[in-house]
C-alpha cells in the first residue's frame, strides 16, 4: 500500500466515523442502527492505519494489490448493512400494521362507548371487554 | 405535589400482583400505573384485576420506551413526581419516600437510588460488580458528579424531569443514559441509600449478548450525550 492511498483510506474512514457519530449526537440516527456503520468505520480505519494486517490478509487470500481489501472489506460491509436494514424494514412493517389495526380497533370501541345503549340493536353481541387504558 | 408510582412490566405476570399488594398495603394511597410491554403472558389479563391504572402498548418497546410512555402520560394526568417500581420485585415499598425526600426538599431534580451507599443494601457481587464499579467511576468523570449504581433502576423523578424524560428518555437498559442525559440538561441528580431484592419470580430479559449490546450502547453515549445540544425543555443558564 502506498502512503498516498494509506493517507485516503485513513481520511475516509475517520470522515465516515465522525459523520456516522455526529448524526447520532444530532438524533438523526439513533444508537442502535448507528452500530453496524461505526464498526465498518472502526475496521476500515483500523486496516488503514495499520498496513502490516493488510498486507497479512493479501497474502492470505492471495490479493496481489493489498488496498483491493479496503474496497473488498467495505463492499462486505455495505452488502450486510443492507440485509440488516432490509431485516429492521421488515421488522418496522409488522410493528406498524399491528398498530394500524390496534387504531382500527380503538376508534370502534370508541364508537361503541360513545354510541347511546337505546341506539344499539339487540342482535349486537356485547363488547368484549376492554383491554385498554383504565 | 402528586405522586405516582410507575411499574414498567414485560412478562412479570408472576411477580406483578406482589408487587402492587405490597405498594397498596405500605402506601395505601398512592396511584400506580403500569405499563405492560406488550408482555406475551398473562400479564396484559392481570391488569384489570389490580385496580391500577395501566398502558398497553401494542407493540414492545423495551424499558426505555415503555417509562417514556407511562411518564409522558403521567404528565398528562397532572403528575408532579414520578417513583419507579419494577415489576420484578426487586425495588422495596419502604424505600420510597427516602426516594422522594431531596426532591420534595427542593434539592435534587431527579433521585438515583444507590446500593452501595451502604452496607446493606444488597450488593451484585463478581464480575458483574466490577463492571459497574468501572462504568460508575467512569461516568463520574464525564458527569462530574459521583455515581456509585450506574445501573440502578431505583429512581425518583421531580416535575423537571417527568417532563423531559416524556419525550426524551433514553430507549433500551436506559439508567447509565439517564444519568448522561439529566447531567447533560443541567437536572440535579442526587443519590440516595437505598436496599434492593433478588428478583421475585421470573428471569432477566438481560442476556449476555444484550449486555454486551447495552454496554456498547452505552460506550457510545459517553461520546455522544455529552456533546449534544440541550433538549427542549431543559432550564438553561
Amino acid at each position: 500500500m502506498t502512503d498516498l492511498v494509506q493517507i485516503v483510506a485513513v481520511t475516509v474512514s475517520s470522515l465516515l466515523l465522525l459523520v456516522v457519530l455526529d448524526l447520532v449526537r444530532r438524533r438523526r440516527l439513533t444508537e442502535e442502527y448507528s452500530f453496524i456503520w461505526l464498526v465498518c468505520a472502526a475496521a476500515l480505519l483500523g486496516l488503514s492505519l495499520w498496513r502490516e494486517s493488510l498486507h497479512t490478509v493479501a497474502r492470505w487470500l492471495d490479493v496481489h494489490y493489498p488496498p483491493a481489501i479496503l474496497l473488498l472489506v467495505l463492499v462486505l460491509f455495505v452488502f450486510v448493512a443492507s440485509l440488516h436494514f432490509s431485516l429492521v424494514v421488515s421488522r418496522q412493517r409488522q410493528q406498524i400494521e399491528r398498530l394500524t389495526e390496534e387504531v382500527a380497533i380503538l376508534a370502534a370501541r370508541q364508537r361503541e362507548v360513545s354510541q347511546a345503549p337505546e341506539a344499539r340493536s339487540p342482535s349486537d353481541p356485547a363488547p368484549e371487554p376492554s383491554r385498554g387504558p383504565a | 405535589m402528586k405522586v405516582l408510582a410507575l411499574i414498567p412490566a414485560y412478562n412479570e405476570a408472576a411477580s406483578l400482583p406482589r408487587v402492587v399488594s405490597e405498594l397498596r398495603e405500605r402506601w395505601p394511597a398512592l396511584p400506580i400505573l403500569v405499563v405492560d410491554d406488550a408482555s406475551s403472558d398473562e400479564t396484559p389479563a392481570l391488569l384489570p384485576g389490580l385496580g391500577v391504572r395501566w398502558l398497553h402498548l401494542p407493540v414492545h418497546l423495551g424499558l426505555g420506551g415503555a417509562l417514556r410512555a407511562g411518564l409522558r402520560y403521567a404528565r398528562s394526568l397532572g403528575v408532579d413526581l414520578v417513583v419507579r417500581v419494577d415489576g420484578d420485585g426487586q425495588h422495596e415499598a419502604g424505600e420510597i419516600e427516602r426516594l422522594l425526600e431531596p426532591i420534595r426538599r427542593g434539592e435534587a431534580d431527579a433521585v438515583q437510588g444507590s446500593r452501595y451507599l451502604d452496607a446493606d443494601g444488597h450488593p451484585e457481587a463478581g464480575p458483574r460488580r466490577s463492571a459497574q464499579r468501572a462504568l460508575g467511576t467512569l461516568m463520574a468523570r464525564v458527569t462530574g458528579q459521583p455515581v456509585t449504581d450506574p445501573t440502578s433502576g431505583s429512581w425518583a423523578l421531580g416535575p423537571r424531569a417527568v417532563r423531559l424524560l416524556g419525550e426524551y428518555h433514553p430507549t433500551g437498559y436506559p439508567e447509565p443514559e439517564l444519568r448522561l442525559f439529566l447531567a447533560r440538561n443541567r437536572l440535579r441528580v442526587t443519590e440516595v441509600a437505598v436496599r434492593m431484592r433478588a428478583r421475585l419470580a421470573g428471569r432477566s430479559s438481560l442476556t449476555a449478548p444484550r449486555a454486551g449490546l447495552a454496554l456498547a450502547r452505552v460506550a457510545l453515549a459517553l461520546v455522544v450525550v455529552p456533546l449534544r445540544a440541550a433538549a427542549e425543555g431543559s432550564p438553561r443558564d
